[in-house]
C-alpha cells in the first residue's frame, strides 16, 4: 500500500499528530502528546524544554531510533522529502530504507560527545566508515574527504586527529569530530542534540558558529534542542518550547522572547541567571504557573509573577546595596586564609619512579574567604578550579603553601585533628546521582556523619535532627525510609546539601552542584543555598564553570585558568570591568539570549541569503 | 612499552622469588620424613643418615633454602671442578677465590628423591599433556562461550538466552570430578560405538608394534570437560557485558550512521565488550595450565597435576618445588602477554 504525501516545495520535514508512549511496569507515559510541526529548507528550528519534556524523544523519532520496548509511536506522520525514496512518511519506511537514510539524510549530533564516540576506533575511522557505508567510494577518496571534513569543522591538525582515539582529544575536539561524522554525506536535515551542553561556554560558541556557518552555506535545516533558550536565541529562527510531552507556545525567536505569552515560556526565561542584573532570589517556573499533581496546567492562573520583567522588577539589587553589604563583610577578620597553594600531580617519571614533570593543577594561588561570604571560583573545565576546592580539605593533599582556617594551618594538622577540622568544613559534589549510595536510605545517609562525628548520643535525637535538616532543604520528614532512586536529580543534590549541613558546618564548598540540574531546577537549589547561607550563618565558596550562575550566588569572583589565579574581584567589577583578557573572552562567550543580540543574528541572516540570491542570480 | 614488559618481568621475578620462600618453608613444615620414605620402615638408621646426607637434609633449614636458590639462580657460584661441572652444566666466568667460581647455567631443579631422573626432564614430559589439554579446553570455551554469550544477548528474555543462563548455571555449579565420570562414562562407554571415543587415555600411546603415536582423539573428552567452567563463565561474561556496550551512546551513533545490526554488533560492540572476557580467559588459562587433577586421574591423563599431587603423598621436595615454579613461571608469563594484549584492543590503557 503506496500512500502520496503532499508537502510544500520548501518543507523538508513535516511532523503531523505525533504521539509517543512509553509502557512499563507502572503503567504509560505519553513522552510526546500529538505533536504538528513543519521544518523547511534551511531553516533552524529551536525545541526547547527541560528534561522529560519529550524533545530528544521527538528528534529520536525522526530516525527511528527510539528504542522498542519500552517506546512506540502510536500514531502521527513523520513526512520527509528524501533526495532518494521521493516524499515518504519515514514511519512506513522499510529497515533498509531507514538506514539509508540515517546518517546520509538526516544525521544527528549528541549530547555528549565523551561518550558518542566508540573508544577502540580512531576518529578518522569512525568518520571514513559513514562515508564508505553511504557512497560509493574508495578508501582512499573517503580518507580525502574524512580529512577535508575536519578541516572544514576547524580541527587543528587534521591528520593527527584523524589517526587519533577519541580518549587522546579534548571534548570540543570531539564534538567537531562528530559535526564532521554528521555533515559527512551532506544531510538535508541535522538534529543536534544539547550538541554544547558538555562543553565549555568559549568552546561552545565557537561551535554554534561552525553550525550557522554550514546552515548557510549548505542551506541545511537544523533541528537544535536545548534546555537552554539563551543558546538557541542566536541560531535559531523558529522555536518550539515543549512542557511534559505538550508543545506550550512556538514562534518565531524575536516573538518569544520579546512577547512570550505562555507562563511556562516566562518561567523559563526568567530563572536562567543573568549576567547584567542581580536578583536578590531566582524566579522558579512555580512562579509562573501552578501544575497540577497530574502533570496538567490549569486554565486559571494565580501566579505570583505575570511576566518576565515583573519578576525582574521585583527582585532587583542594586549595585550601591551590594557594595554596602561587601564592605561590611570585609571588616571581619578573613575565616580561610589561602597562602601560595600549589598542587601538583606527577606527570612524567623516572625509572625509578620519581617524578620528573608535573601537570600543576594549582598554581601558587592566594586569597581570603571573609565569614559570611561567598566566593565563586570560575574557569573552563581542567583549569584547576576542583583540585583547588578538593584540596582546600585536603580530600587532594596539596604539594605547598598554606591554608590557615580559623587561626589553624590546615596543611600541619595529623589525620586526627583533620577529622575534627573537617566537622565544620563540608562539601557538595556535582554528580547528585553519583554521590548518594544506592543502597542506602537517605535519612541513613543524612545521620551517617552524625555518627561519624559522634555529634549525638540517642539514635532518635539523630532521626529528629535528619527529620529537621530534610525540612531545612524543603523534603518531607516522610522521605526519611525512602531511597535515592525515588528521587529526582534535584531532590538528591537538596539531599546531599541536607547531609552536609547534618554536623552544623561553619564552611561549604559547592564543586559544581548545580551543573547536572536543569535551569529551573538550578534555580530552585540557588536559591535553596542562598537561603540556608543566611538562615545558618556558613561562609561558601561556589565553583562553577558557568560564570552567569556564579554571579548570581557570589559576592566575590575568582576566575582560574591553568592552574593560575587570573583575577579576583568584587563580583559586580568582574562583569562591568573585567581586567584580563581570560575574563573578557568568558564573558562574551556566554551566550545572553537579550534582544538586541537577536536582532542582530536575524538581519545578518537576511544579509547572506540576499547575498546568496544575488550570487544565483549572477551565475544563471 | 619495553619499560613497561621490563617492569612486569621485574615482579614476576619477585613473584617467583617468593613462590620458593613459601613452597619451601610450608614443606617443611609438613610431618613425615622424606627419608624413611625412600630408604623404607626397615633401614638401619646409619643408611638413612647416609641418605640423609647425600639429599643434603642434615644442614639446617636456612643452609638448605641457600643452597637451593643457588642452584636455581642462573648467575651461581660453584665448586670448581669436573664432577661439579657436569652436574651443574655451567660455564664459567671468573674464579672468586679458593676454588670457587661465579659461574653461568640454565637453572637446576634438582633430582627427584623417588626416582632420581633430573626434575626438569621430568616436568618437561608431563607438561605437554597438561599444556596441549589446557589449550584445547581454552579453545572449545573462548569460542562457545562468547558465540552463546552473543546470542543469549542479542535475543535477551528468549528462550534460548534463558536456556544459556541456567546451563551456564549448572555449568559453573558442578564438580568437575562429578562431570567427569558423567562425561567418560557415557560418551567414552556406553556410547562409545557412535563416538569412537575411549574411557580413557592419553596424548601420546606407547604402542608395542608402532612405538609412540599421538592419539588426538583422546584429547576431546577431557578437553570438554576441562572447559565446562569457563564456558560457562565465558558465556555469562558476554552476556552481560555485551547487553551493557548496547546500551551505550556510540552505539546509538552507531546506529544513527546507517549501519547495520551486523556491523553494530561485530565492529563496534564487540571489540569493547571483550575486555573484561579476555580477563576470564587469561586467568582459567594460568589456572589450567596449572593441571586438572581430578580430570587428569579420572581420564588418566598423563599431565603435570597428576604427577604433582603424588610428588606431595611421597614428599618428593625436588619435583613439588620444581613444577610449583614451572607453574608460577607461567602464571607469571601469560598475565604480562595478557596486559599487552589488553592495549592491543582497547587503546585507552595506557602501558606505563
Amino acid at each position: 500500500m503506496i500512500r502520496k504525501y503532499t508537502i510544500d516545495q520548501d518543507t523538508i520535514l513535516s511532523v503531523r499528530n505525533l504521539t509517543i508512549e512509553f509502557h512499563n511496569q507502572e503503567g504509560k507515559i505519553t513522552a510526546v502528546n500529538n505533536i504538528s510541526f513543519d521544518l523547511k529548507r534551511g531553516q533552524t528550528l529551536g525545541i526547547v524544554g527541560e528534561s522529560g519534556s519529550g524533545k530528544s524523544v521527538t528528534s529520536m523519532s525522526l530516525l527511528q531510533l527510539i528504542q522498542s520496548p519500552p517506546g512506540k509511536i502510536t500514531s502521527g506522520e513523520i513526512i520527509f522529502n528524501s533526495r532518494k525514496f521521493g516524499i515518504v512518511d519515514i514511519l512506513q519506511l522499510s529497515p533498509k530504507q531507514m538506514r539509508a537514510i540515517r546518517g546520509g539524510e538526516i544525521s544527528m549530533i549528541f549530547q555528549d560527545p565523551m561518550s558518542s564516540l566508540n573508544p577502540v576506533y580512531t576518529c578518522g575511522n569512525q568518520v571514513m566508515e559513514t562515508i564508505l557505508h553511504h557512497e560509493n567510494i574508495s578508501r582512499k577518496e573517503a580518507r580525502k574527504r574524512t580529512i577535508e571534513l575536519f578541516e572544514k569543522v576547524k580541527i587543528n591538525e587534521p591528520e593527527r586527529i584523524f589517526s587519533s582515539y577519541p580518549h587522546k582529544i579534548s571534548g570540543g575536539q570531539k564534538q567537531r569530530v562528530m559535526i564532521a561524522m554528521a555533515l559527512s554525506c551532506k544531510p538535508s536535515i541535522l538534529l543536534a542534540d544539547e550538541p554544547t551542553t558538555a562543553l565549555d561556554v568559549t568552546v561552545q560558541a565557537t561551535i554554534l558558529e561552525l553550525l550557522q556557518e554550514f546552515r548557510d552555506d549548505k542551506d541545511t535545516s537544523i533541528i537544535f534542542i536545548t534546555h537552554d533558550l539563551g543558546v538557541v536565541a542566536e541560531i535559531a529562527e523558529e522555536i518550539m518550547v515543549m512542557f511534559r510531552g505538550d508543545v506550550v507556545e512556538s514562534g518565531s525567536v524575536w516573538d518569544i522572547f520579546s512577547k512570550p505569552t505562555h507562563p511556562y515560556t516566562n518561567g523559563l526565561l526568567a530563572c536562567r541567571p543573568r549576567l547584567d542584573i542581580k536578583l536578590e532570589t531566582l524566579p522558579v517556573i512555580t512562579d509562573f504557573l501552578h501544575i497540577n499533581s497530574d502533570g496538567s496546567i490549569p486554565t486559571v492562573v494565580n501566579a505570583r509573577f505575570k511576566s518576565v520583567g515583573e519578576a525582574i522588577m521585583k527582585n532587583y539589587q542594586s549595585e550601591l546595596d551590594l557594595r554596602e553589604q561587601f564592605e561590611e563583610l570585609e571588616k571581619k577578620e578573613p575565616i580561610l586564609k589561602v597562602k601560595n597553594l600549589c598542587t601538583f600531580f606527577p606527570e612524567k617519571t623516572d625509572w625509578l619512579g620519581r617524578p620528573v614533570e608535573f601537570k600543576k593543577a594549582v598554581n601558587d594561588i592566594s586569597f581570603e574567604v571573609y565569614p559570611g561570604e561567598t566566593l565563586g571560583l570560575v574557569g573552563e573545565s581542567g583549569c584547576g578550579k576542583t583540585t583547588l576546592g578538593r584540596s582546600l580539605l585536603r580530600l587532594i593533599e596539596p604539594t605547598s603553601g598554606e591554608i590557615v582556617f580559623e587561626n589553624k594551618n590546615l596543611l600541619e594538622l595529623n589525620s586526627k585533628q583533620l577529622g575534627a577540622i573537617r566537622k565544620d568544613m563540608q562539601i557538595v559534589f556535582q554528580d547528585p546521582y553519583s554521590s548518594l549510595n544506592p543502597r542506602k536510605g537517605i535519612g541513613d545517609a543524612i545521620i551517617e556523619p552524625m555518627k561519624v562525628h559522634k555529634v549525638y548520643d540517642t539514635e532518635k535525637e539523630m532521626n529528629e535532627r535528619a527529620i529537621e535538616l530534610l525540612e531545612m532543604v524543603n523534603l518531607s520528614g516522610a522521605h526519611f525510609n525512602r531511597y535515592p532512586h525515588e528521587f529526582s536529580g534535584g531532590q538528591r543534590q537538596r539531599i546531599c546539601i541536607a547531609r552536609t549541613l547534618a554536623l552544623q558546618p561553619k564552611f561549604l564548598i559547592c564543586d559544581e552542584s548545580v551543573s547536572a540540574l536543569d535551569v529551573s531546577v538550578q534555580a530552585q537549589v540557588l536559591n535553596l543555598l542562598n537561603n540556608l547561607k543566611n538562615k545558618l550563618n556558613l561562609t561558601l565558596i561556589f565553583i562553577s564553570h558557568d560564570l552567569a550562575v556564579v554571579k548570581f550566588i557570589a559576592d566575590r569572583i575568582l576566575v582560574m585558568n591553568k592552574g593560575r589565579k587570573e583575577e579576583l574581584n568584587f563580583a559586580e567589577d568582574i562583569y562591568k570591568d573585567p581586567q584580563s583578557e581570560y575574563t573578557k573572552k568568558l564573558i562574551n562567550a556566554i551566550p545572553r539570549g537579550d534582544l538586541d543580540d537577536i536582532r542582530k543574528a536575524i538581519i545578518k541572516r537576511k544579509m547572506i541569503k540576499k547575498a546568496k540570491q544575488e550570487e544565483r542570480k549572477l551565475s544563471a | 612499552m619495553l619499560k613497561f614488559v621490563a617492569k612486569r618481568f621485574g615482579y614476576g621475578f619477585l613473584v617467583i622469588l617468593g613462590v620458593v620462600h613459601v613452597v619451601f618453608f610450608l614443606f617443611h613444615a609438613l610431618p613425615g620424613d622424606p627419608v624413611a620414605l625412600l630408604a623404607g620402615q626397615r633401614a638401619d638408621p646409619e643408611t638413612r643418615a647416609n641418605i640423609r646426607k647425600e639429599l643434603g637434609l642434615d644442614q639446617p633449614l636456612n643452609q638448605q633454602l641457600v643452597h637451593y636458590l643457588n642452584d636455581l639462580s642462573p648467575i651461581s657460584i660453584h665448586k670448581d671442578n669436573s664432577y661439579v661441572k657436569d652436574k651443574y652444566n655451567f660455564v664459567s666466568f671468573f674464579s672468586i677465590g679458593g676454588n670457587y667460581i661465579l659461574a653461568l647455567k640454565t637453572p637446576y631443579l634438582r633430582r627427584s628423591f623417588q626416582s632420581n631422573k633430573r626434575v626438569d626432564i621430568l616436568i618437561l614430559e608431563n607438561l605437554e599433556g597438561t599444556i596441549w589439554l589446557a589449550i584445547a579446553a581454552m579453545l572449545f570455551a573462548t569460542f562457545f562461550g562468547i558465540l552463546f554469550g552473543l546470542i543469549a544477548a542479542l535475543r535477551q528474555n528468549s528462550f534460548l538466552d534463558h536456556f544459556f543462563v541456567t546451563s551456564s548455571v549448572m555449568g559453573i555449579s558442578a564438580p568437575s570430578f562429578v562431570s567427569a565420570i558423567l562425561i567418560s562414562m557415557l560418551f567414552g562407554y556406553y556410547l562409545s560405538d557412535y563416538t569412537g571415543l575411549n574411557l580413557t587415555g592419553s596424548l601420546w600411546v606407547n604402542d608395542p608394534l608402532y612405538g609412540r603415536q599421538l592419539h588426538l582423539k583422546n584429547i576431546i573428552l577431557p578437553a570438554i570437560t576441562l572447559g565446562i567452567r569457563p564456558l560457562a563463565i565465558i558465556t555469562q561474561l558476554t552476556r552481560s557485558s555485551m547487553l551493557e556496550i548496547l546500551q551505550q551512546d556510540y552505539i546509538r551513533t552507531a546506529k544513527a550512521k546507517g549501519l547495520n545490526r551486523f556491523v553494530i554488533i561485530g565492529k563496534h560492540a564487540l571489540k569493547n565488550a571483550l575486555n573484561p572476557v579476555i580477563t576470564a580467559v587469561s586467568g582459567w588459562l594460568a589456572s589450567l595450565m596449572a593441571g586438572a587433577f581430578f580430570i587428569e586421574y579420572i581420564f588418566n591423563w598423563k599431565g603435570l597435576g597428576l604427577k604433582t599431587l603424588k610428588a606431595v603423598e611421597l614428599l618428593d621436595f625436588p619435583v613439588v618445588m620444581g613444577s610449583t615454579l614451572v607453574v608460577a613461571g607461567i602464571f607469571v608469563v601469560i598475565n604480562i602477554f595478557v596486559d599487552i594484549l589488553y592495549a592491543a584492543i582497547d587503546p585507552r590503557v595506557r602501558l606505563g
